[in-house]
């Protein structure tokens, strides 16, 4: 591939073009950053009101309670309950962890990894970026309508979110605020994909980019693919609830000519299950490089590490079918659907074993970025084992919608992408604000994280698997569950304690960014492109287009003098 | 590592050609993607129904259809005689009209066909089959829509012709022969089989 060489373009001055309408991928990765840790923290707070609902039903939700819900005194109604686990849902998954992985990491890392001077599209980068704007709006704006936001779940079966379902506005505004957001995505990927195909530094071939880009780049692969598949069922359901349509409406003749829910599933899933994958890549990719970068070692067997990534890719297609096993689907199918699930098992134990690789005898250093990491090796690889118990059909018909999926989705969507966020961020907070973030409180903030969210999830597979369901308002009113009263009221205190640490953590990015230490260029003593180049990075990046000469994780060379590392455009030192 | 140096820097046109290919692919994947889906949905319809049409629906008039068939056909044809004498670098504005002239004959051949269907009884709300002819042919129609912008857009484009003009051309040419393409399946398999 020809490499191209983009020009330097004088900084921006006004204040609009600067900061709000700018062109320069760091400014709309910064936008990104800000955009979804605002909506983790409304997300957040909508888990709160979840968890103290089912452990303290009836009783009013502390503090914002009786503004929040005038009309019961604090306690949250059911209709409002169903609204909240939907919205949390949503939110958590499109407002939040892919504005913060993809959004913010996507735009941040590319260029400055591979050397360039930004997005080869830096205007359909904005676009992409004012569209999500707008698609927030409009779901922030379906919370106000008549009769609430969507309440049909994140996955909006039908006939949930049909008109028989949910006659009000909320759930269409929905529709349209994801198809919008898939729009801005499918724009990013677009820009992502053309950008590491075609402006990578010369010198640096597919395997010397570093495992961050690879992610980020199946990432954007699976959005281009599968984002589109949403968009149309999203399409159809709204001409269901708008225009009369009867895609998926089974009514009175349903033998003949009318539609089916059950497509809706199929649809939603064959982007489902790659959009869980979308999520987890570039936590892996970022977790893999800083595994590397902080063990002092290079990453064991990175070029397996990558190709196994892109098997998972390639195979994250053909298992939508787990999802649905409790559908009548016919038991060939699910047969085959197990075992293509179960293929996965292979490539993610080779980059797993990959991982533990890395860290066999490095010299580790316990700075906050890799006790992160640590922490996604620990919580990615409790939640993957726990997937096994979901796709294997005869345990999946017991525990299908219970808590125990609850747990085992948030330990490796949840959990662990937030973990690699919350890594990539400290990580790179040098090179987006050329100051330091905090390690005391970086540390008690990864601590106290860990202790909520496994409080959190471990306890909420036990309640799975000990029966209790999913989205339900109370279950103490089943005779059986009332054992499990102590246990909710756990992991709604693992909760709140899990919230509260995320304080510390807006604390320490708000103060570092005008009062922490000035970082130097090369804080971690780390070798990739962007380190090469000054705290906060330039407007046009690279002074001069880089050229790589090594892989991007040569740590520990015994040849080396005087250092342990070297930068990728260094040439490879030999004895 | 000379013969890397050697490469570095490549002209304009070139890298321009090339992340706009690449670019155009995956857009049009992506695009690829959202009418499969439609006709994924199409099939399963289609497949699993004991009779076809369903519930006792008549099969819309394939005069029209047919109309829509020609029309976006001759329009790719002129479009690609249009993008063979620009590229060559004689400014062809004659055919680029035709092209769009006949792109919004095919938009008036399906309001009619619309029309046409009311008046046959067939509505939005007449069940499956009439859900998949609304609806199909109202997004690809939004697309087509938003490929006579892209038309409209080629004449200022043309007026500063550069080097860049030959890459948007053919950008253009792909996106408008990609919905040629996706209209021929939607005939063939909606209204014809
Ligand atoms: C760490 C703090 C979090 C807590 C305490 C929490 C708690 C909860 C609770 C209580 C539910 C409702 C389960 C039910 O009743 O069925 C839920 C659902 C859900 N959560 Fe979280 N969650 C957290 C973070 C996240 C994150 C970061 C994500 C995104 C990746 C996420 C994604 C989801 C999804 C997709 C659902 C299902 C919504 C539905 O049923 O439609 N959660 N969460
Ligand atoms: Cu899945």
């Amino acid at each position: 591939m020809a490499f191209f060489e983009q020009e330097i373009h004088d900084a921006p001055t006004t204040f609009l073009s600067k900061y709000v309408f700018s062109f320069d991928h760091k400014v709309i990765a910064k936008q990104f950053l800000w955009y979804g840790i605002a909506f983790l923290g409304i997300g957040g707070m909508m888990a709160l009101m979840i968890r103290w609902t089912l452990a303290f039903p009836g009783q009013a939700f502390p503090v914002i309670g009786t503004l929040l819900f005038p009309n019961t005194n604090g306690v949250v109604p059911p209709d409002t309950y169903a609204m909240l686990f939907t919205l949390h849902g949503t939110i958590m998954i499109f407002y939040a962890i892919t504005p913060i992985l993809i959004g913010a990491f996507g735009n941040f890392c590319i260029p400055l990894m591979i050397g360039a001077r930004d997005m080869v599209f830096p205007t359909l980068n904005m676009l992409s970026f004012w569209l999500a704007v707008l698609s927030a709006l409009l779901l922030l704006v379906s919370l106000f309508t008549p009769l609430g936001g969507a309440a049909g779940g994140w996955t909006s079966y039908p006939t949930l979110s049909t008109l028989i379902g949910s006659a009000g506005v909320g759930q269409t505004l929905w529709c349209l605020a994801l198809f919008v957001l898939g729009v801005s995505s499918t724009m990013g990927a677009v820009n992502y994909i053309a950008t590491i195909i075609t402006l990578r530094a010369p010198g640096m071939g597919y395997f010397d980019m570093p495992l961050t880009v690879w992610g980020l780049w199946l990432t954007a692969v699976l959005n281009a693919i599968f984002l589109p598949v949403l968009g149309a069922g999203l399409l159809l359901l709204t001409f269901d609830r708008v225009f009369g349509t009867t895609f998926f409406l089974a009514g009175a003749a349903a033998t003949s000519g009318s539609g089916d829910p059950v497509l809706f599933q199929h649809v939603f899933w064959i982007f489902g299950h790659p959009e869980v994958y979308i999520l987890i890549l570039p936590a892996w990719g970022i977790v893999s490089d800083l595994l590397s970068f902080f063990s002092r070692k290079p990453a064991f067997g990175a070029k397996s590490t990558a190709l196994s990534m892109t098997s998972i890719t390639i195979l994250s297609t053909l298992v939508y079918g787990h999802h649905m096993y409790s559908g009548q689907m016919s038991p060939l199918l699910t047969q085959s659907f197990m075992m293509l699930t179960m293929t996965i098992s292979i490539p993610s134990a080779v980059f797993f074993a990959n991982w533990l690789g890395t860290l066999w005898k490095g010299s580790l250093r316990f700075q906050t970025p890799m006790l992160f990491s640590l922490g996604v090796v620990f919580v990615f690889g409790l939640g993957g084992l726990t997937g096994l118990y979901l796709a294997t059909v005869s345990t999946d018909l017991y525990l299908h919608d219970t808590y125990f999926v609850v747990g085992h989705f948030h330990y490796t969507m949840a959990a662990s992408v937030l973990l690699g966020g919350f890594a990539g961020t400290y990580f790179w907070f040098p090179k987006m604000f050329g100051r330091m973030m905090n390690e005391a409180l970086g540390k008690w903030h990864f601590w106290l994280s860990m202790l909520g969210l496994n409080g959190i999830f471990m306890g909420m597979m036990v309640i799975g698997h000990a029966g209790m369901h999913r989205r339900i308002y109370n279950p103490f009113v089943y005779e059986f569950l009332q054992n499990l009263i102590p246990l909710n009221m756990f992991i709604t205190y693992s909760a709140l304690l899990m919230g509260s640490a995320q304080l510390l953590f807006v604390y320490n990015f708000i103060h570092s960014m005008y009062k922490g230490p000035v970082a130097s260029q090369n804080p971690w003593e780390v070798g990739t492109l962007e380190w090469t180049i000054p705290s906060p990075a330039p407007h046009y990046n690279f002074a001069e287009i880089p050229v790589v000469k090594c892989g991007p994780h040569e740590y520990g060379n015994p040849n080396l003098k005087g250092k342990d590392f070297q930068y990728q455009t260094e040439e490879l030192v030999k004895a | 590592m000379n013969e890397v140096m050697s490469k570095t820097i490549v002209t304009a046109k070139d890298g321009d050609k090339i992340i706009s290919s690449v670019a155009m692919i995956v857009t049009l994947v992506s695009f690829g993607m959202l009418f499969l889906t439609l006709m994924m949905a199409f099939a399963m319809f289609r497949i699993t129904a004991p009779v076809w049409p369903p519930a006792g629906m008549t099969r819309p008039d394939l005069f029209l259809p047919t109309l829509s068939t020609v029309m976006i056909f001759l329009s790719s044809f002129f479009y690609t005689k249009f993008e063979k004498n620009t590229v060559a670098g004689n400014v062809d504005r004659q055919n680029l009209t035709a092209t769009l002239v006949l792109g919004l004959a095919f938009m008036l051949s399906q309001f009619l066909f619309w029309n046409h269907l009311k008046s046959q009884g067939i509505y939005v709300s007449s069940g499956v089959f009439a859900s998949i002819i609304y609806a199909f042919t109202w997004i690809h129609a939004a697309h087509i829509v938003a490929g006579l912008g892209l038309l409209v857009w080629l004449y200022s484009a043309l007026k500063s012709a550069d080097k860049m003009t030959s890459v948007k051309v053919s950008s253009v040419g792909k996106f408008w022969h990609f919905l040629g393409i996706v209209w021929l399946i939607m005939f063939v398999t909606i209204f014809v089989l």
